[in-house]
C-alpha cells in the first residue's frame, strides 16, 4: 500500500502545466496522517483509461449520491462487477464505502500521483 | 526554485477542494442536538403534569386549559421525535465498526435511548423523560471519548 506520497518534482509540475494533472486542495481529516487539511495534491485524470485501479491507490471520487461532492479516498478493495471500495485512511473521521457502498469507475475522477 | 513557483501558484490560483470529511461536506456531529430536544420534551412532560384542571363550568378557563395542554402535548411529541432522529443520525452515520469494538453495548445503548424517545413521545412519564436524559448523557460521554475530547456534559435548564 502506498503509505507515502511523494512531493512531485519537475516532471509532475510540467505535466500539470500541460494539463495532464489536476490540482486539488484537501479539506478535512479523513486522510490523516498521510494528508493534512490544506495540502494540495495532483491527480492524473487519465490514470485508469488503460489500466485498472488497484487496491492501495489514492483516488479522487465523486460521491455516488451527491454528484457535486468530490472526495479523496484510498481504494481498499475491488468487489464484484468492478465496483471499488474506497475508505479514508482515518476511519474514525471518514464517511466512505462503509456507508455509501462501493463506487463504479465512472465515479473515479483520477488517481492521486503526488503532493503538489 | 520549483518550490517558490509552486508557492506562488498556490497563493495566486486556489485549487478546487476535495473533501476528506466525514459524511460529505458537513461532518458536524454533536449529541447536544439530541440533548436539547430531549430536554424540551422533559420540560413539556413536567408542565403537563403540573397543569391544574380548571373549575367545572368556567368555559373560558376550560378553553385556555385545553389550548395550553394541546400545545404542551404537541411540543412534547415533536421534540421527542426530533431527539430520536438526532440519535439515529449519530448511531447510523457517526459511529463506525471500530467504535463498536471499544463500546460493545453501543447498539443496545442507542436502541434503548430510541425506545425512551418513543416512550416520552407517547406517554406523560417523568420517569421515561428523565431516563432519556440520562441515556443521552451516557451517549455524550461515549461520543466525545471516541473523539478523544473532554467535553463536559451540561443541560440548558
Amino acid at each position: 500500500m502506498n503509505k507515502n506520497l511523494k512531493t512531485g518534482g519537475l516532471r509532475e509540475f510540467v505535466l500539470w502545466l500541460v494539463r495532464r494533472r489536476q490540482r486539488f486542495r484537501v479539506s478535512g481529516n479523513s486522510m490523516q496522517p498521510l494528508l493534512q487539511p490544506g495540502e494540495e495534491v495532483l491527480i492524473n485524470p487519465a490514470a485508469y483509461l488503460y489500466t485498472a485501479p488497484q487496491p492501495g491507490d489514492i483516488v479522487v471520487v465523486i460521491h455516488p449520491y451527491q454528484p457535486g461532492l468530490r472526495m479523496i479516498k484510498r481504494l481498499t478493495a475491488i468487489g464484484d462487477g468492478h465496483r471499488y471500495f474506497v475508505e479514508g485512511d482515518n476511519p474514525a473521521e471518514s464517511t466512505d464505502s462503509r456507508s455509501f457502498g462501493p463506487v463504479g469507475l465512472e465515479h473515479i475522477v483520477g488517481q492521486v500521483t503526488s503532493r503538489f | 526554485m520549483l518550490n517558490k513557483i509552486k508557492s506562488a501558484v498556490k497563493a495566486t490560483f486556489p485549487a478546487p477542494e476535495v473533501q476528506a470529511h466525514c459524511d460529505g461536506p458537513c461532518g458536524v456531529y454533536d449529541p447536544a442536538s439530541a440533548r436539547i430536544a430531549a430536554e424540551a420534551a422533559l420540560s413539556m412532560t413536567k408542565k403537563i403534569l403540573a397543569l391544574e384542571t380548571p373549575a367545572p363550568g368556567n368555559k373560558e378557563a376550560m378553553v385556555a386549559y385545553h389550548n395550553t395542554l394541546s400545545r404542551y402535548v404537541a411540543i412534547k411529541e415533536e421534540q421527542a421525535h426530533i431527539a430520536k432522529e438526532e440519535l439515529l443520525v449519530l448511531w447510523t452515520d457517526y459511529f463506525k465498526p471500530q467504535h463498536l469494538e471499544a463500546y460493545p453495548d453501543l447498539h443496545d445503548t442507542f436502541w434503548k435511548a430510541a425506545k425512551l424517545c418513543s416512550a416520552t413521545k407517547v406517554g406523560v412519564s417523568l420517569e421515561d423523560a428523565t431516563a432519556l436524559m440520562d441515556a443521552i448523557e451516557n451517549i455524550h460521554n461515549i461520543f466525545w471519548a471516541t473523539k478523544n475530547r473532554d467535553v463536559t456534559y451540561y443541560t440548558a435548564s
